[in-house]
């Protein structure tokens, strides 16, 4: 896997009208914020691979 | 720990499970994340009833962390803002590597309880909290070196033989705490006589806890209640309060749960009943 981080992983600042003293996780495939424990896989921790073990995934258009 | 248990009054210990790792303030914001936030969460569960507070650690944007350093922070805050808790940190960790795991049982001074789960559990649609028979022994063993008593997680029943094969290793001392957990995927089905079925089961003299999942906390810890069992309550494990109403912070489901065994007839353990009961002392 080329990258270290999922390619639709997104980390925003706020949501709506609420604001985060620090970004979270936001999945632009599934457009909503990801929970902390998928967050590993979008992040490619402890040997987790967003490509084969996010079943959102989708390959990034060339 | 048994139906007479129920009618002899005996006090019930109240566990709160504060934030948890899988879910965080995107499930709802009253889910304390940061060390602060926790301390605070932990000292109201404290007023309301609560003796155990089960712990997890997080980053600054609310994802896990296995290191002993957030978690020490975590523990430090809760023993500043609350007059005497139990401590029991998390060793879960759905992906993460034992060394990672290890680092909650580090902490100075250790906690005084820590999980131990006793086998898989599946995450999603691709993840297995694997928990093979070396993790948990290795983690076992840490936890019975450094002093501090396990919580026996039992997914499902067949997490029961693997207590029993630990009970015959030696590596958990006998009368274990065990922790029996009910919700979908590959938790006990939660429905009473799963639940009647595995309080049977236990090793003799063996003190239980119950935790549902969602809408399964309050009538399955209600049960537990009546079966001279303990009880798990907090936002790690559900995030409402009745049927699409948000449960507004951990202490309103703390305060919930002391109302029902105080009706029921059973006391709310103090702490240092709580220490006895779990044989902390």
């Amino acid at each position: 896997m080329a990258h270290d981080r999922c390619p639709h992983l997104d980390y925003r600042e706020s949501s709506g009208d609420e604001e985060f003293e620090t970004a979270r996780a936001y999945c632009t495939v599934v457009d909503s914020f990801v929970e902390p424990m998928r967050a590993d896989v979008c992040n490619a921790r402890y040997g987790l691979d967003f490509g084969t073990d996010c079943e959102f995934y989708e390959e990034p258009e060339q | 720990m048994s139906y007479e248990s129920y009618l002899a009054g005996d006090p019930v210990v109240v566990t709160v499970a504060l934030t948890g790792g899988v879910h965080g303030k995107e499930a709802n914001p009253n889910i304390p994340e940061t060390p602060e936030e926790i301390g605070a969460a932990a000292a109201a569960c404290e007023r309301a009833g609560a003796s155990v507070v089960h712990l997890h650690a997080r980053r600054p944007d609310g994802e896990r962390s296995f290191e002993t350093e957030r978690f020490q922070r975590v523990n430090d805050a809760v023993r500043d803002a609350t007059e005497d808790v139990v401590i029991q940190n998390s060793t879960g960790g759905t992906g993460a590597p034992l060394e990672e795991r290890r680092s909650s049982l580090r902490t100075d001074p250790p906690p005084e309880m820590a999980s131990l789960d006793m086998g898989p559990l599946n995450r999603y649609q691709h993840l297995t909290s694997e928990n093979t028979r070396h993790t948990i022994e290795e983690l076992g063993r840490e936890m019975r070196e450094r002093g501090i008593t396990p919580e026996l997680e039992v997914f499902n029943n067949g997490h029961l033989n693997e207590t029993y094969r630990l009970l015959d290793q030696g590596i958990i001392e006998e009368p274990p705490y065990i922790n029996l957990i009910f919700g979908g995927g590959t938790t006990s089905p939660p429905h009473p006589r799963n639940l009647l079925n595995l309080v049977d089961g236990l090793p003799e003299g063996s003190p239980f806890n119950v935790l549902g999942f969602g809408p399964h906390q309050l009538p399955l810890t209600t049960m537990a209640i009546l079966l001279g069992g303990h009880v798990r309550v907090g936002l790690e494990d559900n995030v409402y309060y009745r049927r699409g109403e948000p449960a507004e912070s951990n202490a309103q489901l703390v305060e919930r749960i002391v109302r029902v065994a105080e009706e029921l007839g059973r006391p709310v353990a103090t702490t240092e009943q709580a220490r006895g009961i779990l044989g902390l002392d």
